[in-house]
């Protein structure tokens, strides 16, 4: 055996290639309509005991916490971006979706499972594992497509995926516990999912506001110490509801949409530091569940696999999201959109590393379908999202990114923020000089970026559709300057 | 400049009945058609495009749908109330019930502006508005909204 610090370094030569080579494979995801993940997922496999890189890597343990940590992370990062107005909106259909939705999932991927000839057990166990989606991998394909959807279609979607892990993790937990005592997973499952989402809804928005009392009175003597602040409360909202039996993964959301719905010191910062977080917690775990795989024994299951994966986006899924959407009165061509995006991602094949762990004998079997299905769902539903999202007619124009940005970085709470618009025809300010807008004395527009030029904002300046306008806003006046200018451009 | 001087009493709507966002700017569009002589199908299209921005639905139940009509003789405006309330995606997730709907020339952009200012700044009044919504006529709605006007 070498002496440190040369394993050490070993590792960190390993690590270092092998982010970038995702990060630059990330690139082609556009170009290819393949989810981003799938490409980590890749690159991981590629590295792997039987790619080019032959990293004997078999460790389900690690494997287990370190994509916990990084669902952790993710769904922190998810819920410290979603506006608590929006989440109004699509609450009751995205509840629906996220807890009955992913059990009737789960049934009939299991029944799908039955009719391949598995055993009852490892039915039920392949059902559960697969029954949550991703919107971190349907969002990079969109973008990736360059195809923009309906803004309340997008954060239904968003919303689903935030809170159907849980459901997804507590089932699969449940079946494996019930296995391995020896027992009928029964109707005491449904109790208990009430219970544990329970405790980490209440357990997650008592952490989000704790933290929002600690930061406001925080005074932190360096910046870049308010994001380990953060990190401490994403952890702890895990953690300590876990701990008395609640689900961590609801309490994680619902303590980062108490805080990032609240006053932040250094908000945008913070959002950017998460935000990397989340990418590097994404790239880390496809690149480990990649190293996972052994690609041979994956042979061995494609058959089965296709099956499963086709039988989940064909049947499964949109039988189970037709039913529970048509009480909502959503209009069809959503509902057939929603149907179809149900991209699994890396949330299944890490809940299928925990029967390994359990030591149950259908396993490894199990964690090959598990992957296999994901990787179908990834290729088959990620390359065809763009097209259905322009045939069913819900793209929507996205406006042109401007080539600079202006934002406000404090560390104390401020009334007031500075929003960008980008002006369309139909804005009622188009065609305007700013001196004629009427907004009240306690906002201003500050900057107007038009094409490559960024042009100061004086009286004269005459607003036209396609500038990008920064506009100061204090709190009260919000609502009508967004009134007056109309597309606010997503950050 | 006063809201009377482009809102007539005619197009005020004490009851819309539509169910749906779109639905509701047609019943609006209607009254201003018939009153000026205007393609009713021209003002709901410029109203839609400009909810393609975002919601106009401006929060506290109340929504200004707005846009620029070439040809028209100055600005035209028509006040309508849902009392089931109606779902705007209004910025503050709450359903809608006052809806104002200004439509201004092409060249007007100074006036459109203006009316859009008043316009919101008498439905910051939450009384006003409570009155607005237990108003028993379209006729009271009127002399509501003429009275507040009136105020600043």
């Amino acid at each position: 055996m070498p002496t440190e610090p040369l394993p050490t370094a070993l590792l960190l030569a390993a690590v270092g290639i092998l982010l970038a080579a995702s990060v630059l494979a990330s690139r082609a995801s556009g170009r290819l309509g393949l989810p981003v993940a799938l490409l980590f997922l890749l690159v991981g496999m590629l590295a792997g005991s039987e790619g080019l890189g032959q990293i004997a890597f078999e460790d389900y343990a690690l494997t287990f916490r370190i994509g916990t940590v990084a669902l952790t992370l993710i769904l922190f990062d998810g819920g410290l971006n979603t506006d608590l107005a929006s989440l109004r909106r699509v609450l009751a259909p995205a509840t629906a979706l996220a807890t009955v939705g992913v059990a009737g999932t789960a049934a009939v991927m299991a029944l799908g499972a039955r009719a391949l000839g598995l055993g009852p057990t490892e039915a039920l166990l392949v059902g559960a594992i697969v029954s949550s989606t991703d919107a971190a991998a349907v969002f990079s394909v969109l973008r990736g497509a360059g195809v923009s959807i309906r803004q309340r279609l997008a954060h239904l979607l968003e919303v689903e995926s935030g809170v159907n892990d849980p459901m997804a993790v507590i089932l699969t937990l449940a079946v494996t516990g019930a296995l391995v005592a020896g027992e009928r997973p029964g109707a005491g499952i449904a109790l208990d999912v009430v219970l544990q989402l329970a405790i980490g809804l209440a357990g997650g928005v008592a952490v989000g506001y704790a933290g929002r009392w600690l930061l406001a009175r925080a005074r932190l003597s360096a910046t870049g110490l308010y994001p380990v602040l953060t990190i401490a409360l994403a952890c702890f909202a895990f953690g300590a509801p876990t701990l008395v039996h609640g689900s961590g993964f609801v309490a994680v959301y619902a303590a980062a949409v108490v805080l990032g719905n609240g006053p932040l010191p250094y908000a945008t910062g913070l959002r950017r530091v998460h935000d990397a977080i989340a990418w590097f917690s994404q790239v880390a775990m496809f690149l480990l569940l990649g190293l996972l795989a052994f690609p041979s024994r994956l042979a061995s299951v494609a058959g089965p696999g296709l099956f499963l994966g086709l039988f989940l986006a064909f049947v499964a899924r949109p039988l189970v999201v037709i039913l529970l959407l048509l009480p909502f009165r959503l209009p069809l061509r959503e509902i057939a959109f929603i149907s179809w995006v149900g991209l699994r991602g890396a949330v299944p094949i890490m809940l299928a590393t925990f029967p390994v762990l359990a030591g149950l004998p259908v396993a490894r079997h199990v964690f090959d379908l598990v992957f296999f299905v994901v990787v179908v769902s990834a290729v088959v539903q990620g390359t065809s999202i763009g097209w259905v999202a322009r045939r069913l007619g819900l793209e929507v124009q996205a406006t042109p990114t401007p080539r600079a940005m202006l934002e406000i970085h404090s560390t104390q709470r401020l009334a007031g923020e500075v929003i960008s618009f980008y002006v369309e025809r139909a804005s009622a300010v188009a065609g305007s000089r700013i001196s004629e807008l009427t907004i009240p004395e306690g906002s201003a527009v500050m900057l107007v970026a038009r094409g490559r030029e960024l042009v100061a904002a004086r009286g004269r300046t005459v607003l036209e559709p396609g500038d990008h306008v920064y506009v100061f806003t204090s709190p009260e006046d919000k609502a009508f300057v967004q009134l007056l200018f109309g597309r606010q451009e997503e950050d | 400049m006063k809201i009377v001087e482009f809102l007539r009493p005619d197009a005020v709507i004490a009851n819309l009945s539509g169910q749906t966002g779109q639905a509701t700017l047609a019943e609006l569009c209607r009254p201003l058609a018939s009153a000026y002589k205007v393609d009713g199908q021209r003002l709901l299209e410029t109203l839609l495009e400009r909810e393609k921005l975002g919601s106009t639905g401006i929060g506290e139940g109340v929504a200004i749908p707005h846009g620029k009509v070439p040809g028209l003789p100055g600005l035209i405006a028509a006040f309508g109330r849902s009392t089931t309330g109606i779902d705007f995606r209004a910025i503050d997730g709450r359903p809608t019930h006052l809806f104002f709907a200004l439509f201004a020339p092409e060249n007007s952009a100074g006036a459109h502006l203006k009316a859009l200012a008043r316009i919101s700044r008498i439905f910051k009044n939450a009384t006003f508005r409570e009155a607005l919504l237990r108003a028993g006529s379209a006729d009271e709605i009127f002399r509501l909204i003429e009275a507040e006007d009136a105020k600043y």
